[in-house]
C-alpha cells in the first residue's frame, strides 16, 4: 500500500511556491526547472557567444559545427522556403533535450506537467498552421482540407486537433512512463541496479522524444507547405 | 479498487499492438540496410518517425490507464 500511495505522490505536479498577489498565485514546480533551464541557456549563450571571431577558435568552431549541423537537417526537411522557421524549432529542441535531461541532476523534469506540453503542442500547432497561410495565403489554405477529395475534409479538420494531442500525450506520456518506472525500481532496487535503465530511461528515451517531437513538428509544416 | 487496477490494465494492453507494430518496422529497416547500406540515414530517419507513430497508440494507453486510476 505505501507503494502505490508513494507513485501517487510522484504522479502529481508539486506547487513549488504560492506568490501571496490576489489570494495566492500557485507556481509549479515545472516552472520554477523551467526558470533553472532558461538561466542555464542563457548562461551558455553568454558563453559561447562573447567574442565571435572571423577565424574561429576551437571552442567557436565547435559551436559553428553543431549550429551548421541542426540547419542542414531541418534544412533537409523544410527546403529553402521553411528556413525562416528553423530558429525556432532549434530552440525548442534545446529546450526539451535540457528539460529531460534534467531529472540526471535530481530535478523533476518540465515535460512530466501535462500543461507544459500541452503547451508546447499549441505552440507548434499554431505555427504548423500558420506556415501553411503564409505559403499559400487563406484561401488556399482552406482550398488545402479537400485535397486530395473533397469528402476528405471532415477528416483533415479532425487532423488539425488530432496532431497536437498526439504531439502533446507522445513526449507526457515517455516522460511519465520512464519516471514511474525509475521510481519503482528506486523503491525496488535503490543500489546499482537502477543504472543501466536510467541510461536508457533519462538519456536515451529523452533525447528520442525530442528529437521526435521537432522532427514531426517539421514535418508537418512540410506538408503544409508542399 | 481492484476493478479498477483490472481496468487499467485492461488499457495498457494496447501497448501489444505498438510492440508488433515497431517489431516489423525494425525487421524491415534491418533488411533495408542490409541490402542497400548506403541508404541507412534515410532508413534510420523513417524508421524513427514511424516507431514514434505506432508507439503513440501505446501512450495513449498508458495515459487512459493512468486517467482510469486517478479519476476512478
Amino acid at each position: 500500500m505505501s507503494l502505490s500511495e508513494k507513485l501517487m505522490e510522484e504522479l502529481v505536479s508539486k506547487t513549488a511556491f504560492t506568490i501571496p498577489l490576489f489570494g495566492g498565485i500557485p507556481v509549479q514546480e515545472s516552472v520554477v526547472v523551467t526558470w533553472g533551464i532558461m538561466a542555464f541557456v542563457i548562461l551558455l549563450c553568454l558563453i559561447f557567444v562573447r567574442n565571435l571571431k572571423l577565424v574561429p577558435t576551437r571552442k567557436q568552431a565547435c559551436i559553428e559545427t553543431a549550429v551548421g549541423g541542426v540547419y542542414r537537417f531541418f534544412h533537409g526537411i523544410l527546403g529553402d522556403e521553411g528556413k525562416g522557421y528553423i530558429p525556432y524549432l532549434a530552440t525548442v529542441g534545446i529546450y526539451l533535450g535540457l528539460s529531460n535531461l534534467s531529472g540526471l541532476v535530481g530535478l523533476t523534469p518540465p515535460t512530466k506537467d501535462i500543461n507544459v506540453t500541452a503547451g508546447l503542442a499549441v505552440m507548434s500547432i499554431v505555427l504548423i498552421e500558420y506556415s501553411g497561410i503564409r505559403k499559400k495565403g487563406f484561401k488556399g489554405f482552406i482550398k488545402s482540407f479537400t485535397e486530395p477529395v473533397p469528402f476528405i475534409a471532415p477528416l483533415n479538420v479532425l487532423e488539425v486537433f488530432i496532431r497536437p494531442l498526439s504531439l502533446c500525450m507522445r513526449l507526457f506520456g515517455n516522460i511519465l512512463g520512464g519516471f514511474v518506472i525509475m521510481e519503482l525500481l528506486k523503491i525496488v532496487a535503490p543500489i546499482l541496479v537502477p543504472i543501466p535503465f536510467s541510461f536508457y530511461f533519462d538519456v536515451f528515451d529523452g533525447l528520442i522524444q525530442m528529437y521526435v517531437f521537432v522532427f514531426l513538428t517539421a514535418i508537418f509544416m512540410k506538408e503544409l507547405m508542399d | 479498487m481492484s476493478l479498477v487496477a483490472l481496468g487499467a490494465g485492461i488499457a495498457v494492453l494496447s501497448g501489444i499492438g505498438a510492440g508488433i507494430g515497431i517489431g516489423i518496422a525494425t525487421s524491415g529497416a534491418t533488411d533495408a540496410i542490409a541490402r542497400q547500406p548506403e541508404a541507412t540515414g534515410e532508413i534510420n530517419k523513417t524508421l524513427l518517425l514511424g516507431c514514434a507513430l505506432a508507439e503513440s497508440t501505446a501512450i495513449y494507453g498508458l495515459v487512459v490507464a493512468i486517467i482510469i486510476m486517478f479519476v476512478l
